[in-house]
Order: C-alpha cells, then sequence, then structure tokens
C-alpha cells in the first residue's frame, strides 16, 4: 500500500531536500537504488504471451513444426479430391457459329450466302439430334420449346436479379451458374424483359453420349431477339452499368441443356455464344487510376569466366 | 488471424507449479468459433436501395478492424481520437511523428482500409477520403500473477486492443470536433445579443 493516498498526503513525501540533492522519482513505489530492479522484476512470473498478428505464410516449414509440435498439433490432412459433376456437361460441343451481320445485314452479302449454304449442309445433323431429343422426349417440338425457352431464359434472369440462389439452380446449368453469379456479388441488379422482336427459334441442336453410351447429353441452341432493360448498381446505390430507362436490343444465342438419360432432367441454360463479330461491350461507367505498371527487373546476364582446367 | 491458437492462453495462469504439470492449453479446433468482433466487418456488406437519376451520389465507405494489438486499449483511444475527422493523407503524416506503440497500428490499419477501398468499394482516388470513425475496443486479457508481500499474490492483466476505423470518401467536415463554432465576429455579436437583451427586473 505504499502508493495510498496516506503516503501521498504526508508531509514526508513532501520533503524538498531529496529532491534537491538527486534526481527525483514520480513514484515512491521504487526503491531509489537501481540494485534493486532486479529484484523487483522478480516478483512477477514470466510468461510468454502469443502474438495474434502473426504472419504464418512468413514462417519457415522448421519453424511452423516446431510450434506445432509445442501445442500438440497434427498436420493438415491434405486435401487429395476432387468433385465431380456429372449431370452437366462442362462446355459446348460443336458450338453453333452465328452467321455474320445476323439481325442486321442483307441477306445478300457474299459472306451470308456462303454461310447459309453451309448451315443447310449442318442442318441435318442437327435434324438427327432433334430426332434423338425425340425418342427420350416424345413430346418434343422444336417450335413449342422456343417457348419454353423464353420462359426459362427469362425465369434465370429474374432470380439473378432478385439474388434468389436456388431458384437459379433450377433454370440454370452448373456449369453456367458461377458464370451467371460472377461479378454480381454485393450489386443490385434491375433487369426487364420487354418483348420479342422476332419470335425465337432453334438454330442447332447436337447429342454426346459422355462416358456411356447410354449416358445422353443434348444441347439445342436456340435465338433469341429481344428488348430488354438492364440497370447494376453498386453497393451504395451508384449506376455502374446500363440505365432503367433506356431499353435495348439484344440478340443472343442461348444452349439449353438437358441430361436426355436422367428421368428427372430439365432443359437449363449451359452457355452463350458470343459470336467473333459481336459489338464490343460498352465501357464501364467507374472509372479507376490506372495501376503503375510494375517496375521491370532487367536481369544482367553475367559472363561467368570458366577457371581453365589444366589438361593432364 | 492466428489460427494455431487464438485462445491458447485464456486460462488462466495460477501457480507455476500448476502450470508446469498440467496441460492447460486447448488447442484451436478448426471447428472452434472464432471470437474476434464481426459485427462492424458486416457493414461493409449491407447494400444500399439504387439512387434516382440526379441525386447525389452516396459517399463510398469501408470499414476496416485490426485485432488483438499487443496494447492497452485505453492507450490506443488517444491515438484514434487524434485521427478522427482527419483527411487519410493527414492522418498518416500526423501518426508518423506520434511517439507511441499505438501509432504505429493505427497508422497500418488506415493504409490497409485505404488499399481495401480502392481495390474493392469503387473508389476511384486513394486520397479523397476521410477518417469517418475510429475507436478502440477490447480484446483478450491474459491474466499473470505477481507475488506480493506475506506470501499474498496479486494479478497482472496483459491486455490486447482492437482498432477499428471507417473511411469515407470525400472530404472531411470543417470542424470535426466542434473546437470552434464561431468565429471572433460571431462570438462578438452573440455577445452583444446576450447583452442587448438583458432585462431590468420588474421594468417593462
Amino acid at each position: 500500500m505504499a502508493n495510498s493516498i496516506l503516503t501521498k498526503i504526508s508531509p514526508l513525501w513532501k520533503l524538498p531536500s531529496s529532491t534537491l540533492i538527486q534526481p527525483s522519482r514520480s513514484t515512491t513505489s521504487k526503491h531509489f537504488n537501481p540494485k534493486y530492479k532486479k529484484h523487483r522484476a522478480q516478483k512477477y512470473l514470466k510468461i510468454d504471451l502469443p502474438d495474434m498478428n502473426e504472419d504464418e505464410s512468413k514462417l519457415t516449414p522448421e519453424k511452423m513444426r516446431q510450434k506445432m509440435k509445442e501445442r500438440g498439433l497434427m498436420p493438415p490432412r491434405p486435401w487429395m479430391e476432387r468433385p465431380f459433376y456429372i449431370s452437366a456437361t462442362g462446355g459446348v460441343f460443336e458450338g453453333y457459329v452465328p452467321p455474320e451481320g445476323d439481325g442486321k445485314a442483307s441477306l445478300v452479302s457474299t459472306t451470308r450466302a456462303k454461310q447459309t449454304v453451309q448451315l443447310l449442309e449442318k442442318k441435318s445433323k442437327s435434324m438427327m439430334a432433334i430426332r434423338k431429343i425425340k425418342s427420350y422426349e416424345e413430346d418434343f417440338d422444336s417450335k413449342e420449346f422456343c417457348q419454353e425457352a423464353q420462359n426459362i431464359y427469362i425465369k434465370a434472369h429474374e432470380s439473378l436479379a432478385n439474388n434468389d440462389k436456388y431458384a437459379l439452380r433450377k433454370y440454370v446449368t452448373e456449369k453456367a451458374y458461377p458464370e451467371f453469379r460472377h461479378n454480381s456479388f454485393l450489386k443490385t441488379i434491375r433487369w426487364k424483359f420487354l418483348d420479342s422482336l422476332e419470335p425465337p427459334r432453334v438454330v442447332h441442336a447436337r447429342c454426346t453420349d459422355i462416358i456411356s453410351k447410354e449416358n445422353i447429353f443434348a444441347q439445342v441452341t436456340v435465338r433469341f431477339h429481344t428488348r430488354q432493360q438492364l440497370a447494376v448498381y453498386d453497393r451504395f446505390g451508384r449506376l455502374i452499368h446500363g440505365s432503367e430507362i433506356v431499353a435495348k436490343d439484344v440478340l443472343e444465342y442461348i444452349v439449353f441443356e438437358k441430361h436426355l438419360s436422367n428421368l428427372y432432367g430439365t432443359w437449363r441454360v449451359h452457355d452463350k455464344i458470343i459470336p467473333d463479330w459481336a459489338p464490343p461491350k460498352d465501357p464501364s461507367k467507374l472509372t479507376r487510376l490506372k495501376p503503375e505498371p510494375e517496375p521491370v527487373s532487367v536481369v544482367v546476364e553475367e559472363e561467368v569466366e570458366q577457371p581453365a582446367i589444366a589438361d593432364k | 488471424m492466428n489460427r494455431i491458437c487464438p485462445n491458447f492462453c485464456k486460462v488462466e495462469l495460477f501457480f507455476s507449479l500448476l502450470k508446469s504439470n498440467l496441460h492447460t492449453t486447448g488447442p484451436q479446433q478448426a471447428w472452434a468459433k472464432s471470437d474476434l468482433p464481426k459485427t462492424f466487418l458486416t457493414f461493409n456488406k449491407k447494400i444500399y436501395p439504387p439512387q434516382e437519376i440526379g441525386e447525389e451520389p452516396r459517399p463510398a465507405f469501408v470499414c476496416h478492424q485490426k485485432t488483438n494489438i499487443k496494447y492497452s486499449p485505453e492507450k490506443l483511444w488517444y491515438v484514434a481520437s487524434l485521427v478522427r475527422g482527419m483527411t487519410v493523407d493527414e492522418a498518416v503524416k500526423q501518426l508518423s511523428f506520434v511517439n507511441k506503440k499505438g501509432a504505429v497500428f493505427v497508422k497500418e490499419a488506415i493504409l490497409e482500409a485505404q488499399k481495401l477501398a480502392v481495390t474493392e468499394h469503387n473508389v476511384e482516388f486513394k486520397s479523397n477520403l476521410w477518417i469517418a470513425e475510429s475507436f478502440s475496443g477490447k480484446g483478450m486479457v491474459i491474466k499473470g500473477i505477481r507475488r506480493h508481500a506475506r506470501g499474498r499474490i496479486g494479478e497482472v492483466r496483459y491486455q490486447y486492443s482492437h482498432y477499428f476505423v471507417r473511411l469515407e470518401e470525400g472530404k472531411p467536415p470543417e470542424d470535426y470536433y466542434k473546437r470552434n463554432p464561431l468565429t471572433p465576429q460571431q462570438q462578438l455579436d452573440k455577445w452583444l445579443e446576450s447583452m442587448r437583451k438583458r432585462k431590468i427586473t420588474n421594468s417593462y
């Protein structure tokens, strides 16, 4: 109780003489003689305080091993598994090549004429594929399917705009899901389907078997020419893409996929075919500073003179 | 953070005898809950409703925290209050001249938050940020012991603290702490006004 009020009030503490003779101490609980400093320190039990912000990535493997041994921890089990999903394919097989200037150019241009001839050749393959689909799905009709495809297309986009992950899974395959959700985190999407400029039509169909003969997947490409509205807002409600008052004409080739061998398989959006002649994307409304280029370290190769070896 | 052992020293240390014989530390398991503060960072995930056309764009902000710093939260508070209401550049400049251990952590946290703001929160210019919130919180406390006279023991607290900072886009307010709410002329006017408003009692 050396630091109590009593000692502070007592006149002894206020003696001026000691302060004048030697450098004064502000506290009375320490002895003036520094040799007792060590003894005072011994009053405390020494413990190891953990460094909570230690950077583990910078520890050497030996140091890490030592630390884990001290704490009796086992090294983490290596993750050697590779997940597979077998109810959807990982890509588009024999993808559709959209004719150049589709939706705009006249039918008379030379490239267009060539492509129509090629298309006719390819049509037989599509017919075969549709026949195959019909063998699994009896009431498949390419005209009716177009309407169904449009519904799926709209529902998929609406569930994305509503941020409804569970509904999105119904309309989108496992391959397309991450592509749909990419960059949509913490953003508000306002999407509206206005109307179709041209009725949707099936332009391409393919079937493939994977692993075994009976395991058949079908992919149907549908051409949509529609008018849509899209506005994307960032976390703070600031517009970063599109507009809510401007409607745009959209020409899209959407690939729908179904696992035919699966009794409960459904048609889902699988991919989008972007032609080479597609107009470039709108620049982002967000502007940011251009990051400075990383300094290029020039490695100067030093010619090392080989020590002459004496012939023996 | 330290995945190996955030909890391992939570156990109170008793006598050295006990300590040497008993295994009192529990290794942090993968499924164990982290006890780091998490509410402050959830503000980073709040989505605001879209703005109308012509509305003033909402300023972006970023919340950031630094946890379990080996420093007293009470001491850290002084540094935290110093930078409140400053621009980021000014705060970094000031902090580099503060001769306190806490100033290093605060400066680090501000610079990290600034980087986050530019990379993840759509802030265009990194200098266009000011410190809207800055405060310290109490972290974990490890209790040690010390010897007293007559065979008594005392408790020593080794304190850890958290530091929280929120950077907001835009210019800082003119007078964050309201130190000079009135200019000299305004003060004079106010005084004059109050003088003129005096009333002689029992008069009209």
